[in-house]
């Protein structure tokens, strides 16, 4: 299960995009998400793709392992594709015009395809730049770039500091309760039942069996690490150096104009249009 | 001890021949990569071979992070290996093979695994108990008799059959996961790291319990530990494994003569091994004896030998006193 969730671990490779702020890159992901949102069209599609592609290729992370993260969700991006060709968009543009084929309530049309797999093509833009920014910046990273990015907003309380601690331990707690689940499974497989020797139905009974046993770890883990927390001395609030400091350089500043284009040229595109 | 009578005996095996056991483990060449062909593969296991005959008691040893817990989990399938060929019983698992079936030897290889509160998911002591038998197609009657046998077996009141598994202490909570396994009557037991939450007195209770399941009903049991000393007395074979490679295979008389090389390998020099070796070093006559198994023998078996070099005026004063604190019978090492 573990091997096959593989975003949200960083791969070391050493890359000029590794080293960037941590800041320059979630908010060059926020602006990304907010070009992808904006732009309806396979141009602007087009663009967004070819400089993901760039970024992509300039943190060393083998491409094949990209496609590793799309992999778990082929089924959603499925439904997406499947709801939008039906139901969404699609059917918008089926009632126009153009339609090609109808099955009773049915109807598609060239335009509805377009229109799914429009929305399929953001969907993977969106995940592999996710995967991006985890694969480039360790959790502690990322959440001492949003608490970074939080201050300024939270005005000296200790509300960023919260969040951030809240993310990082939330990201901390995903791998831990999945090495549970996955601990439990090979127990229960050890002593005659594998998951994968299983029908639909069985593995279903399995999997609810395995959510009592693994919020009472996560229960317990998170009891134990508030201990360890405090134990350490740890309070929020408490004046904090850091060992990292976060250093704005002016890569960062160029890598965040790149993408603050994105979001402002799609708009252009689309008022013009 | 039981291990008192057995000290000059050649044959700890219990007098079958070695070449007439019959083979239950096989491993050629095996290799085993975590994520393999993923971002993050990290190699565990690197052309292992072993053999284990029917009925042994094995003890495998190693560091963290050796491969131990990799090399168990191979043996009942529940990972494959990625290179060479793992052979259980009448099962053989190759690498990159469509998983088999594995119910049919998952019966007859059982696994106790590392940290019992992960592995007790029922909420019930004897709902958890039962999961293997019922699995492995008993009818509900049996694997409850079952159940309650091997809680009596671990040492454990059926009272703690209504319980909740997490509401247990540690030690019971270890308890129990070893009678989830016994349940189901293996032939071969797997147990990693079994002691590691028991007492001392909990601890010797296990090892004698193993003992007894290996010597009076045949079981094959393989151990993983890293304390040496807690299995010296009874185990048949040690594997120790480093860095995941088995680099030592053999009985405790041959580990015996490497226990300067116990600590690269990550493991602790047991007591009972620095003190035989230091003994072994003074008195020569002693080096052609196979290692006693336990303290007691150990003490006897020196003092004799003491005994018969100070008939000769070659001993020093230092080694009569050494003598004198022996003869009390304690703190043999004491010294070192």
């Amino acid at each position: 299960m573990r091997d096959k969730l593989i975003i949200g671990r960083m791969i070391p490779t050493g890359s000029r995009v590794h080293g960037l702020d941590p800041r320059a890159k979630i908010t060059a992901m926020l602006l990304f998400t907010a070009a992808l949102i904006l732009s309806n069209g396979w141009p602007q599609l087009a663009v967004l793709a070819a400089l993901s592609l760039v970024v992509l290729a300039a943190t060393k992370v083998p491409f094949k392992t990209y496609l590793r993260t799309l992999r778990p969700m082929r089924w959603l991006i499925l439904f997406v594709f499947l709801f939008q060709l039906f139901a969404g968009a699609g059917a918008e543009a089926a009632a126009g015009s153009g339609v090609v084929w109808t099955w009773g309530p049915i109807s598609l049309s060239g335009a509805g395809l377009s229109a799914a797999l429009l929305a399929v093509a953001r969907m993977v833009l969106l995940i592999v730049f996710t995967a991006m920014l985890t694969f480039t910046t360790t959790p502690s990273m990322l959440g001492r770039g949003i608490e970074g990015m939080l201050k300024p907003i939270s005005r000296g309380g200790t509300g960023a500091e919260r969040f951030s601690l809240m993310l990082r331990l939330a990201l901390r707690f995903i791998p831990a309760l999945l090495e549970e689940a996955q601990t439990i499974l090979k127990a229960q497989a050890a002593r005659g039942a594998d998951y994968e020797e299983m029908n639909v139905r069985q593995k279903a009974r399995l999997l609810m069996s395995l959510l009592v046993p693994v919020t009472v770890g996560a229960f317990r883990r998170a009891e134990e690490l508030t201990t360890s927390l405090e134990a350490r001395g740890y309070r929020i609030g408490a004046p904090r150096t850091s060992y990292r400091q976060l250093l704005w350089r002016g890569a960062d500043t160029r890598f965040t104009v790149l993408f603050a284009l994105l979001p402002i040229g799609a708009l252009l595109i689309r008022l013009i249009s | 001890m039981s291990g008192m009578n057995h000290t000059d005996s050649s044959d700890p095996n219990g007098g079958i021949a070695e070449r007439e056991r019959e083979t239950v483990v096989e491993l050629r060449d095996v290799d085993y990569t975590y994520q393999a062909g993923g971002p993050f593969a990290a190699a565990a296991l690197h052309g292992v071979n072993l053999e284990i005959g029917r009925g042994m008691l094995i003890g495998i040893a190693g560091g963290t992070g050796s491969g131990k817990s990799t090399l168990l989990q191979l043996l009942n399938g529940l990972l494959l290996p990625t290179g060479g060929s793992v052979r259980v019983l009448d099962h053989t698992l190759l690498p990159g093979m469509k998983k088999p079936k594995l119910n049919a030897l998952r019966r007859r290889i059982g696994l106790s695994f590392q940290f019992p509160e992960q592995h007790l998911f029922e909420d019930t002591v004897e709902k958890d108990l039962m999961f293997g038998p019922l699995n492995f197609g008993l009818p509900r009657e049996e694997a409850r008799a079952r159940a309650a046998a091997a809680l009596r077996s671990m040492g454990l009141g059926e009272e703690l059959l209504s319980r909740h598994p997490l509401s247990l202490s540690g030690g019971q909570m270890r308890k129990v996961a070893i009678a989830t396994v016994l349940a189901a009557g293996p032939e071969i037991l797997m147990l990693d790291e079994p002691t590691a939450t028991l007492d001392s007195a909990a601890r010797r209770e296990l090892i004698a319990l193993l003992n007894r399941l290996c010597r009076e009903e045949g079981r094959t049991i393989l151990m993983v530990t890293h304390r040496v000393e807690e299995l010296l007395e009874v185990a048949d074979r040690w594997i120790v494994m480093h860095e995941g490679r088995a680099v030592f295979c053999g009985d405790a008389d041959e580990l015996a003569d490497r226990a300067d090389e116990l600590s690269a390998w990550g493991l602790a020099v047991p007591e009972q091994l620095r003190c035989w070796s230091e003994w072994t070093a003074r008195l020569p006559q002693l080096a052609a004896l196979p290692l006693p198994r336990t303290p007691e023998a150990m003490a006897r078996v020196i003092a004799e030998a003491v005994r018969g070099s100070r008939a000769k005026p070659a001993a020093s004063d230092a080694l009569d006193e050494r003598i004198d604190s022996q003869e009390r019978g304690h703190d043999l090492c004491a010294t070192n």
